[in-house]
């Protein structure tokens, strides 16, 4: 099972039609939805706490499009905030980035993506778990 | 109900978190049910038929909705649509294929594809390109 996640800078591209990387997250996309049509288990993910700061509020009306990608929400719960909590005190990374090495540790998925522009930082807070840091 | 209030409304029922069963008038060929039954006595598929099937319907809603949902994005935003290479880039990063680091050839690979099967999709455009690097060795 494959997970794809999402982060900051992916999620603004995904929001913006007009922004650089728009159609590159939205090919990526489209590889999870090509995947999953041939029968493989491949889901996409944003840790909430990359919504927080890439201002993804699902309720605003500004949402509807994105909302409707299936990009599931990995909340900071007690556990979570726990692993986020030990990874930024490690790596000295913020809120957000911390949440998403929490993420992958969460994922049952042994085959983890990270869309990101930054992806030595995020196989920095995803260490020790080995995943594919995908630069957009 | 336009299309995109219906996305809307299948997204919200698959995010109801709610155990709550209903007995439906859904007709399954007897063979199927009873091929599902083999398969979770014996392969250990799923732990029940019900979770089985409902499983399926859920990976099955969730696909098209996502298909869905893209294919509303790009009536609106025609430029967005990616090309086949562009998706089939997308997939050998997620692979972490030495493809992702070959545009060129997945151009080339695609073109060739294209010409003769005008369906051809990102993994058979990969394919094409993974046995042309393995040919050219």
């Amino acid at each position: 099972m494959r997970a794809v996640v999402l982060d900051n800078e992916a999620v603004h591209a995904l929001r913006t039609p007009r922004h650089a990387k728009h159609r590159t997250v939205l090919a990526h996309l489209e590889g999870v939805a090509h995947r999953r049509r041939k029968g493989a288990s491949v889901i996409a993910v944003v840790p909430t706490a990359v919504r927080v700061e890439a201002g993804w509020d699902r309720t605003e009306p500004a949402s509807a499009v994105i909302n409707r990608f299936r990009v599931g929400d990995r909340s900071l719960d007690t556990s979570a905030a726990d692993v986020a909590a030990t990874i930024h005190a490690r790596t000295s990374k913020g809120v957000a980035d911390s949440h998403v090495g929490a993420t992958v540790r969460g994922l049952p998925d042994d085959d983890v993506v990270i869309l990101s522009s930054d992806p030595g930082d995020m196989t920095l807070v995803s260490s020790p778990q080995a995943i594919t840091a995908v630069q957009i | 109900m336009d299309k995109l209030a219906v996305l809307d409304e299948i997204n919200r029922l698959l995010e109801v978190d709610d155990e709550t069963t209903v007995n439906t008038s859904m007709r399954l060929p007897s063979a199927l049910r009873d091929a599902a039954v083999l398969a979770v006595q014996h392969l250990g598929v799923a732990s029940s038929t019900t979770v089985m099937t409902a499983g399926a319907l859920r990976q099955a809603l969730e696909t098209a909705v996502m298909t869905a949902a893209l294919e509303a994005h790009y009536r609106q935003h025609p430029e967005t649509r990616p090309s086949l290479v562009e998706v089939a880039l997308a997939l050998a990063a997620q692979d972490g294929s030495p493809l992702a680091q070959r545009p060129d050839l997945l151009e080339r690979a695609a073109a060739q594809v294209l010409a003769r099967r005008p369906d051809a999709d990102a993994d058979d455009v990969l394919l094409w390109a993974e046995a042309q690097e393995a040919a050219s060795v």
